[in-house]
């Protein structure tokens, strides 16, 4: 019999609930609410059957384009041969999650907003650019003895004591 | 010891999965609370509100509760251990103390919300179907009936409950099906004996029943708290009707001052903190170090 190619193949493992968190599932993933434009990772939840996409955007993180009744319209970058088409699907609530791809870059405005202000309040001019970590300083090597290492002359019965 | 072959290994434990914490405690229903709690991802933070009933031996709690991700939040309460306060003494687990609380808790959270006025509800309680109108300004409050792990039969308290909050103004979506006096056989609610039920009627019977003709003393075990208030099996509707207009008068609940619990003894040690704890270990190789006044400690 030749391979099948539906929709489900080859997601045995993909989809598989992970070991000992079988059963019902958390009532957070139905509490949390969505707004449009937030970022959002897809993970399917292979308990619950209706609206699950496709394995391919298993893993992927994308925008929220749509929001209805019990799913949420996600935005996702599939390439196709030799260019990236941004795709939209729908899915439910249990397979998605929030993502935290941008919480450092909120929180990193937050403070940035922050110190700007702070700064105009002292009238002083500050950048709040992020710098790469540059070469470490120089440092004076603290109690260093000098031990001067020669060669010892090759002695032949001491080195083939172990083997001979 | 007799040897018998281990019936739980520890291979069993291993792969043992743990039901969720209150399914363990046999507590809550979560498929029914799945399905309560959904809100529709398009109403974004609207909440959505439970009327929760609960029956314990002695006391009946009725709630409206909205799901958060911290936690259940509990918008307004009302207990049968309150009733005393609106006259209603003895009896306060029974079809129509669940009417009161129902009442009771309708009235409550209609007064917080300010909606009292608009939404009286249905004063007079007659037993029939009643529900709610929307007036002209607010929509009437909805709120789904939570059963908990109640198996649903036509006469159950917790539809008294629900007939009680229905009657005092709230829009909660039902089929008077399960209540009590509903005849299966002409698919009818018979609105006199649900009136019956909600006024004590029942109970009042079965008063006369023992009183008068069977057994004189089974009326005096029974009935003793009863007999103590000087109750008779005729004064039970007037209570009642005295005890709904009270509610309607004043649902507010009173705040009761305790005082602070007493203090105990603490008969084990407390468990530091890790800044307490790394203080102590500080404080630890201090000590060593000016015992032995050696070279090279590091303070690691």
């Amino acid at each position: 019999m030749p391979a099948g190619h539906g929709v489900r193949s080859r997601t045995r493992d993909l989809f598989a609930r992970p070991f000992r968190k079988k059963g019902y599932i958390p009532l957070t993933t139905y509490l949390r609410t969505y707004k449009i434009g937030d970022y959002v990772d897809v993970k399917v939840n292979g308990a619950v059957h209706k609206g699950m996409p496709h394995k391919f955007y298993h893993g992927r993180t994308g925008k929220v384009w749509n929001i209805t009744k019990r799913a949420i319209g996600v935005e996702i970058n599939k390439q196709v041969g030799n260019r990236i088409i941004r795709k939209r699907i729908h899915v439910r609530v249990e397979h998605v999650q929030p993502s935290r791809c941008s919480e450092e870059f909120c929180l990193r405005i937050k403070k940035n907003d922050q110190l700007k202000a702070e700064a105009k309040a002292h009238g002083e001019v500050i950048s709040t650019k992020r710098q790469p970590e540059g070469p470490k300083p120089g440092f004076m090597v603290e109690g260093a003895t000098l031990e001067t290492v020669t060669p010892i002359p090759y002695d032949v019965v001491n080195d083939l004591k172990g083997g001979y | 010891m007799v040897f018998v072959k281990a019936q739980k290994t520890k291979a069993y434990f291993k792969r043992f999965q743990v039901k969720f914490k209150r399914r363990r405690a046999g507590k809550t229903d979560y498929r029914a609370r799945i399905r309560l709690i959904n809100q529709d991802k398009n109403k974004y933070n609207t909440p959505k509100y439970r009327f929760v009933v609960r029956f314990t031996n002695k006391n009946i709690i009725a709630q409206i509760v909205s799901a958060s991700i911290a936690g259940d939040m509990v918008m307004a309460a009302a207990y049968a251990h309150e009733l005393p306060r609106y006259g209603l003494e003895v009896g306060l687990t029974n079809y129509a103390a669940a009417y009161c609380t129902g009442l009771l808790l309708a009235r409550r959270v209609l007064k917080m919300l300010e909606m009292d006025e608009e939404y009286q509800g249905n004063v007079e309680a007659t037993g029939e179907d009643f529900s709610v109108e929307p007036a002209e300004s607010r929509r009437p409050f909805r709120a789904l009936l939570d059963v908990g792990l109640l198996r649903t039969t036509t006469g159950n308290r917790v539809f008294g409950a629900l007939k009680g909050a229905l009657d005092g103004g709230l829009d909660i979506p039902h089929s008077e099906k399960r209540f009590a006096g509903f005849k299966k056989d002409d698919k009818q609610l018979d609105a006199e004996a649900h009136r019956k039920y909600i006024f004590g009627d029942h109970v009042a019977c079965y008063m006369r029943v023992s009183l008068m003709d069977d057994e004189p003393e089974k009326y005096q075990s029974h009935f003793s708290a009863y007999l103590k208030k000087g109750l008779e099996a005729d004064d039970i509707e007037e209570m009642y009707k005295k005890v709904h207009a009270a509610i309607r008068a004043d649902p507010m609940p009173v705040k009761s001052t305790k005082e602070p619990p007493k203090e105990h003894k603490r008969y084990n040690l407390k468990k530091l903190t890790y800044e307490e704890r790394k203080a102590k270990l500080v404080e630890r190789l201090n000590a060593l170090n000016a015992a032995e006044p050696d070279d090279e400690e590091d303070d690691e």
